[in-house]
């Protein structure tokens, strides 16, 4: 169905080779799986199948790329839009039209399809997708999950034979992150239809990919067969880590088949005694919190308290009201009733230098916070604001990504180098709080765990607090202390990390599953109640 | 109102400015003005474009000014009612038949408005056709041809809102630094650069999906003339005519 020969990819402004001498076939029905780590050309490889790289990028591309034997070197990308469906990163900067409807038809229109077979084919999507109550709606005013289904309905609809996605599931939370892949699965066994997808948690999607192209970031790619990747690869869900950790003769990659082959460990595994903080004074207080947006109200009544040297992590559905709780708490957006002061000060009122000096934010685009043509300018505005000796932001920054080069523009670090980068600037300044909001959309596994590192680090130092809206659950069960539960604009469980995950099988971390009932959310969990203490990552 | 043809308001509004000019009146002007207000604040959604008649009314105004301060200040005396006496700023022979400040006489402040209310009230009536009108669905009724203009409306429609959206939370994120007058340079750069990156998204998702393949389109929901539609366009014909015989 798709047939790479001797693909070798260059940018033109850059002198770094992102593919070279690639060749695998894919066959029909197939599912594939791209990893590697950010930055090393997964959309590229996404891209090249319909021809957008490099018909609207630019590059130099050698050998061919051939899909159900047509060379896109010879057609426009437009016209493999009857063959090829592609949804990219972010949905929403992909619609073209005003309404649901009206995108479904987008495609069919443009390909002058005959208006009968569009009529039958959007019923049949609209119900495939579970998307009829939304026909009529604007598009502006759908959900991230409900977005993400109409633009993989919007390429469905003309019923291709290869479906590409670019990392479908990064902005979802776990539910709708489910819903999405289950439809793409059922597409695969249902209708043979050939799926080509990049993703990031591999834990969402190892169950479902056949095989895996691994890019190794120097020009290199493999392709096998999913065991094989990841028996070698650093790039690997918690659930490979465990099989790893526990020495388990056979690479599990669902939860069904490690829990088959662990059944000794979940009987002989001791209880992990809980460790009990000394109490501490309040960071963040916050007292009948409501904010409403007209007639919806994005807060109800929110009533929380953060204390020193606590990770809290703020967990919820897309549009539970987290980004206006984390916004209030920085004290960017002023509350309708009740009140929140954060190390006794009002944020409303922070200004300047006190700002900085209490309370750090790292917002859903890192990049929001940079401004500067190079990293050392960045750091030196940093050091200027903050008035401490020169080269101390950018030392810092070495602490936690030493490979960054001063002369860099921000734009072109990766995703991860970025987030430090901002996370060092707004770290000089010696913040008692940090508030990161969505933080690991987009970081490989490496990129994750130097997070935690930091975070982790940050929070040990005395009178501090961490705030952290994710949706990523992995990430909650390695980092968080206590989890806030938002729903609709109100607070329906806040405890203990492992209490709230446990409780509910669509929030439970990986480990969990495969280890349940026993209460275990992370490798080393599994490790220290084996009493092996071992460095898993 | 939704689903009145897309080209209805645009031929109204022609015939409306058509009446305008060939009225040549400041009072039918600013009805005009005023009617079309009345239109938009009632029928335009709330769709990004949907506010370029208050757009339009600003731009209007700032025009009108600019033009009653130069139209008085600069030209031909026109004999009248004095006002005021501004002295005459001396200008070197070459520059003959042309004189600033002077005599300020009612006549020419009138004269500078008169135009000035034309030229609003033509702005504003392109502003109301664009308020009361989805670009994308003037798109699809206007040919294949126009390939590159149609690619443009849409992302210029839809990267308009994205770049208030932005600069929002980019200055936000300025202001989170302890940076509370950020310098225009700071924000524009990474807007831009945005706004850039996202243009070229859309422009590369409308290509996939087969924009501008094939020389004809299919529609969906054939987009009908319809009643309303008549009526609309025939109640600016109407005004058409009875302005054309008022003045002739």
């Amino acid at each position: 169905m798709i047939k790479f020969s001797n693909v070798s990819l260059v940018y033109p402004t850059s002198t770094q080779t992102i593919l070279e001498g690639l060749t695998f076939s894919i066959v029909e029905g197939e599912m594939v799986l791209v990893i590697g780590s950010t930055g090393t050309g997964k959309s590229s490889l996404l891209r090249l199948i319909n021809g957008l790289v490099p018909h609207h990028t630019g590059g130099i591309l050698a050998g061919d790329v051939t899909v159900d034997g047509i060379s896109t070197q010879l057609v426009r990308p437009g016209e493999l839009a009857h063959l090829i469906g592609i949804v990219g990163q972010n949905p929403s900067s992909g619609f073209v039209t005003d309404t649901v409807e009206e995108e479904l038809v987008f495609s069919m229109e443009s390909l002058n399809v005959a208006p009968d077979v569009m009529r039958k084919r959007v019923e049949e999507i609209l119900d495939l997708l579970a998307l009829a109550p939304l026909r009529n709606r604007a598009i502006s005013t759908l959900s991230g999950g409900e977005q993400q289904r109409l633009a993989i309905g919007s390429a469905l609809v003309m019923h291709p034979k290869i479906l590409v996605l670019d990392e479908p599931t990064s902005a979802l939370d776990p539910i709708a992150a489910e819903e999405v892949l289950s439809i793409i699965h059922r597409l695969v066994h249902d209708l043979s239809l050939t799926v080509v997808i990049a993703e990031h948690r591999l834990e969402r999607v190892i169950g479902f990919a056949d095989r895996i192209i691994h890019i190794a970031g120097d020009g290199q790619a493999q392709i096998d067969l999913p065991e094989n990747i990841l028996k070698n690869s650093v790039i690997a869900p918690p659930i490979v880590h465990l099989s790893r950790a526990l020495k388990l003769d056979q690479l599990g990659l669902s939860v069904r088949d490690v829990r088959r082959m662990t059944e000794d460990v979940r009987r002989n595994g001791k209880e992990n005694p809980q460790v009990l903080k000394d109490p501490t004074p309040t960071a963040i207080l916050i007292k009948g919190a409501s904010i409403s947006y007209g007639s919806h109200l994005a807060l109800k009544n929110v009533d929380a308290l953060v204390m020193e040297g606590e990770i809290v992590a703020l967990m919820g559905r897309n549009g539970a009201g987290k980004s206006s709780l984390l916004q209030s708490i920085v004290g960017v957006k002023e509350l309708d009733r009740g009140e929140i002061s954060i190390f006794a000060h009002p944020p409303m009122s922070l200004k300047g230098a006190v700002r900085r000096a209490t309370v750090g934010y790292i917002p859903q685009e890192p990049s929001d916070l940079l401004y500067a043509q190079s990293v050392a300018q960045e750091c030196a505005q940093a050091d200027k604001d903050n008035g401490i000796a020169s080269g101390s932001t950018y030392a810092l920054l070495q602490g936690l990504v030493p490979s960054v080069s001063p002369a860099t523009h921000p734009r072109d670090l990766s995703e991860g180098q970025r987030l430090a980068l901002a996370l060092a600037v707004v770290l000089s300044a010696q913040p008692r709080a940090l508030i990161l909001d969505e933080p690991t959309r987009g970081l490989d596994y490496q990129s994750k765990s130097l997070l935690i590192e930091i975070l982790k680090g940050f929070a040990a130092q005395p009178g501090r607090a961490v705030v952290i809206a994710t949706h990523d659950v992995e990430l909650v069960a390695e980092l968080a202390d206590r989890v806030i539960f938002l729903s609709e604009g109100e607070i329906v469980a806040d405890g203990p990390t492992i209490d709230i995950l446990l409780a509910s099988p669509a929030f439970a971390p990986q480990v969990a599953k495969v280890m349940a009932p026993r209460r275990w959310l992370t490798v080393n969990d599994v490790m220290r109640a084996l009493d092996q203490e071992t460095d898993s990552r | 109102m939704k689903s009145l043809h897309p080209l209805t308001w645009w031929l109204w509004s022609i015939a409306l400015i058509v009446t305008v000019i060939r009225a040549n009146s400041a009072l039918y002007a600013a009805l005009v003005i005023a009617g079309a207000a009345l239109i938009v604040w009632r029928w335009a959604g709330k769709f990004p474009w949907s506010k370029s008649f208050w757009f339009s009314l600003r731009l209007g105004t700032f025009i009108l000014i600019v033009r009653a301060v130069t139209g008085v200040l600069i030209g031909v005396p026109i004999p009248g009612t004095k006002i005021i006496e501004l002295p005459i700023i001396p200008l070197p022979d070459w520059m003959a038949g042309i004189r600033i400040g002077g005599v300020i006489t009612q006549e020419r402040l009138t004269s500078s408005l008169h135009e000035g209310l034309i030229i609003v009230s033509v702005i504003a009536l392109f502003g109301a056709a664009v308020s009361l009108t989805s670009p994308h669905k003037m798109l699809r009724v206007l040919p294949v041809m126009v390939y590159e203009f149609g690619v443009a409306i849409v992302i210029a429609t839809s990267s308009l809102p994205q770049l208030v959206a932005s600069y929002s939370r980019i200055k936000r994120a300025r202001i989170l630094r302890g940076d509370e007058k950020p310098k225009f340079k700071s924000i524009a750069l990474p807007l831009l650069e945005e706004a850039l990156a996202k243009s070229l998204d859309l422009a590369a998702a409308m290509d996939s999906r087969g924009y501008g393949v094939s020389r004809v389109r299919s529609r969906y929901r054939p987009i009908k003339w319809r009643s309303a539609d008549t009526a609309i366009f025939s109640s600016g014909l109407v005004l058409l005519g009875l302005v054309w015989t008022v003045t002739s």
